[in-house]
């Protein structure tokens, strides 16, 4: 053969070659597209000159950020500092509550040996498959009664009180720490509080990142629980979920549309951040822990 | 433990089962019943009493403490709700005028709410109270046996040490099993009771009373009475919420894959940066983008805007698929049905495609080398060996999944509340719409119309399929156990 057709040959196949990364790439572009679409449209409403909802075109007719401006002003309806104040204040204490939580059951669930451990982790399971909602019910009820509904201390309850069962995906990062380096600390003197917190959680930093950054995002993402506890309360109290399903209201939507968009810029952006950070370690808790059952 | 005796003749082989526990726990209380002194039978009555013999003074204060503060929220709290639990109150709450003060008073009424709380919360304590008295009974006998046989007796320190070491999970899980038994036990043993009850608007506390009634809202919700129809909405909800669930999760599943081999594959450049831009949507939270994505496709939206300009709904219209001007993307059955999966399916596959990049990261190479060598097509190894992998990982996963589906609140709130109004009048006459699943009604059935005893009802049912499926799930899928394997 040839070196002309050798040649021929290998240009051939590099040519279909560097076609297929383009149809590749291109694919995956197209799909990244069609799922930042919406993305793409809250940015751009909220920064709309138009108040209300704009249904005759994609991008806004008028661009302006009076209405980032509007948000950070208080009246009637929009309070948004406050509410992200709020909602910051909440997921501080719900934080700092779950992930003690999680990570004392984990340890005990996965390091500790003791009678009635695996009719614990059953009874766990089954308690899950009760929908949450249910229990919501009648917490309210006995929130109501004690006066804490309408109340910060009451949503962080609701958040944090069980979280306890939310214990496996650290648990599968416990079950990979080696027994080896508990035992060797039991010889050395050491009592199992002592392994806990200082053998075990110092080799957890992954986990408790991921515990620590799920935790706080949980009052920030959720809004049925919010919308039950603050519902009846007045505007000062709700969070940013609360507040911003308000300004979607029927009577408010024409004036408060673009606020709303503005209102989902502002708390997706640290939320972003936050994710991004916690993006490798959901992966790695993930992985190992709950997915394995 | 050295060269010391046994303190106690224990089981070595330590049980694990709920069945075995309990009854181990209660030979033992027979045995310290039997052999036990004056002391250890007078713990029965008087919780320090053994402690107390054996001079173990403080823990003999703080379970005396204990047992007072039981007797006094019996006595002082729980007898003016548990009597009446039976009846869940007799007095109707009325308004009496009083001579006295010159103005009408409510009467001492009965609330039939408060009593089944708070006698299911006296129950719950004297649950806790009893094992708490039959174990400082065993406590004390233990003491005891090891007194009369010289042994070493632990002082009030060496107690408190011991939930430092042996008996920290105690520690650990005191706090955390409490919030749970408060925020998630209780109301669930309590929605179950009022499944048994007629709660509902005519009969809403404080004004009104409701009173036991059986299985007739199980009745009504299966046999259904001429003028019941909640055994037709509630088959129907049932038959969408099983739907939804499959291909929410199978469409999410197998999409996160896809997704998660094309974006890692070697063709792709800047591979980083499409994840990342994929993960910019599961950042947004989710009332903030499917609210948005509820105005996008409303009957006024700018999609029915865009559709108009390119003359699709017009051709729609002449094909006879809508009889509107505008397409009812979340408006109409079908039409909302299949654009709620589809809009999940933007939800979820971003948060799949995370998790399968971490499953798929660990597949064993050389299978892959071998099967390329073989000349296996892309098709073939994703068949034989990358699925086959995806599953026996991530297949208790889908079980989970699966019930976290067909428990998933935020999506068809979000999306239809207030936006789908169903016009099925069988429907409308449950409160339900075609698109709800069963958690949606129920959450409908309570915050706006009342109907607790319906919505417990159906929170029973869902338990029960939800229990079905994890069973069924578990039982097909090779359980990966690997609780033991690195320790």
């Amino acid at each position: 053969m040839s070196t002309k057709k050798l040649d021929a040959i290998a240009r051939k196949s590099r040519a279909r070659r560097s076609t297929k990364i383009v149809l590749h790439n291109g694919l995956i572009a197209l799909l990244c597209f069609i799922w930042l679409i919406p993305i793409i449209w809250l940015v751009c409403t909220s920064f709309s000159a138009y108040p209300g909802k704009n249904t005759s075109t994609f991008f806004p007719k008028e661009w302006s950020a009076v209405h980032y401006a509007k948000l950070l002003t208080p009246d009637t309806v929009n309070q948004f500092p406050t509410w992200f104040l709020n909602t910051f204040r909440i997921a501080c204490w719900t934080c700092l509550v779950s992930t003690a939580f999680v990570l004392m059951v984990a340890y005990a669930m996965s390091v500790m040996r003791f009678r009635g451990r695996k009719s614990l982790m059953n009874f766990a399971v089954l308690l899950n498959l009760f929908p949450g909602m249910l229990a919501m019910i009648a917490v309210y009820f006995t929130l109501k009664t004690f006066g804490l509904t309408n109340s910060h201390i009451g949503l962080v309850m609701v958040y944090s009180a069980s979280s306890g069962l939310g214990y496996l995906i650290a648990k599968g990062f416990f079950d990979t720490v080696p027994r080896s380096l508990c035992e060797a600390a039991r010889l050395d003197g050491c009592n199992e509080a002592g392994i806990f917190l200082n053998i075990v959680l110092p080799t957890a930093k992954p986990i408790i990142v991921y515990t620590v950054i799920s935790s706080f995002l949980t009052p920030w993402m959720d809004f049925v629980y919010a919308k039950m506890i603050l519902n009846a309360g007045i505007s000062a109290n709700y969070t940013v979920a609360v507040g911003l399903y308000k300004m979607l209201e029927k009577s408010l939507i024409n004036t408060y549309f673009t606020q709303f968009c503005c209102g989902g810029v502002l708390v997706s952006i640290p939320i972003s951040i936050l994710f991004f950070i916690m993006q490798k370690f959901y992966v790695q808790g993930v992985t190992n822990g709950a997915v394995k059952g | 433990m050295g060269g010391k005796p046994q303190a106690y003749p224990r089981l070595r082989r330590r049980p694990d089962n709920i069945a075995t526990i309990l009854c181990q726990f209660f030979a033992d209380f027979g045995k310290a019943m039997a052999k036990g002194d004056l002391f250890v039978k007078l713990t029965l009555i008087w919780w320090g009493a053994g402690c107390l013999r054996r001079k173990q003074y403080a823990k003999a204060l703080i379970l005396t403490l204990l047992e007072a503060g039981v007797i006094w929220f019996t006595c002082g709290f729980a007898m003016a709700y548990v009597p009446k639990f039976a009846t869940l109150g007799t007095v109707q709450a009325q308004q009496v005028f009083n001579m006295q003060t010159m103005q009408s008073e409510w009467n001492d009424y009965d609330n039939s709410f408060m009593i089944l709380l708070f006698s299911l919360f006296s129950f719950v304590v004297w649950a806790a109270a009893l094992v708490l008295c039959m174990k400082s009974v065993i406590g004390a006998y233990r003491l005891q046996f090891d007194s009369q046989n010289g042994l070493h007796i632990n002082s009030f320190r060496e107690d408190l040490q011991e939930y430092l070491d042996q008996k920290f999970h105690i520690t650990l899980l005191s706090l955390p099993v409490l919030g749970i038994v408060i925020f998630t036990l209780i109301p669930i043993l309590l929605l179950i009771l009022v499944a048994f009850t007629n709660y509902d608007q005519q009969h809403m506390p404080p004004t009104n009373l409701f009173r036991w009634v059986g299985l007739t809202n199980f009745a009504t919700l299966f046999g259904g009475g001429i003028t019941s129809t909640f055994g037709y909405a509630f088959w129907r909800i049932l038959g969408w919420t099983l739907v939804w669930s499959f291909f929410a999760t199978l469409t999410n599943y197998f999409g996160g894959i896809l997704m998660s081999l094309l974006i890692n594959s070697k063709l792709t450049r800047g591979g980083k940066l499409w994840r990342t831009l994929l993960v910019v949507t599961i950042a947004v939270p989710q009332f903030v983008s499917l609210l948005l994505m509820r105005n996008f496709f409303a009957n006024t939206g700018i999609m029915n805007t865009l559709c108009e300009r390119i003359g699709l709904t017009a051709a729609l219209r002449s094909a006879g698929l809508i009889s509107t001007s505008y397409i009812p993307f979340l408006s109409a059955p079908g039409w909302a049905h299949v654009m709620i999966i589809l809009i999940n399916i933007w939800v979820g596959v971003p948060y799949q495609m995370l998790i399968a990049t971490g499953v798929l990261m660990n597949l064993p190479s050389d299978q892959l080398e071998s099967a390329r060598m073989d000349g296996a097509n892309p098709f073939q190894i994703f068949r034989a060996i990358t699925m086959p992998y995806m599953l026996q990982v991530t297949g208790p996963a889908l079980v989970t999944d699966f019930v976290k589906n067909f428990n998933n609140f935020n999506v068809i709130y979000l999306l239809t509340q207030g936006v789908y109004v169903t016009t099925n009048q069988l429907m409308a006459n449950s409160q339900a719409k075609e698109v709800d699943l069963l958690v949606t009604w129920l959450f409908t059935l309570t915050q706006d119309y009342y109907n607790y005893k319906m919505a417990s009802v159906i929170g029973i049912m869902v338990f029960v399929v939800c229990a079905v499926f994890t069973l069924i799930g578990f039982n097909f899928m090779l359980r990966g156990d690997k609780e033991g394997t690195y320790q």
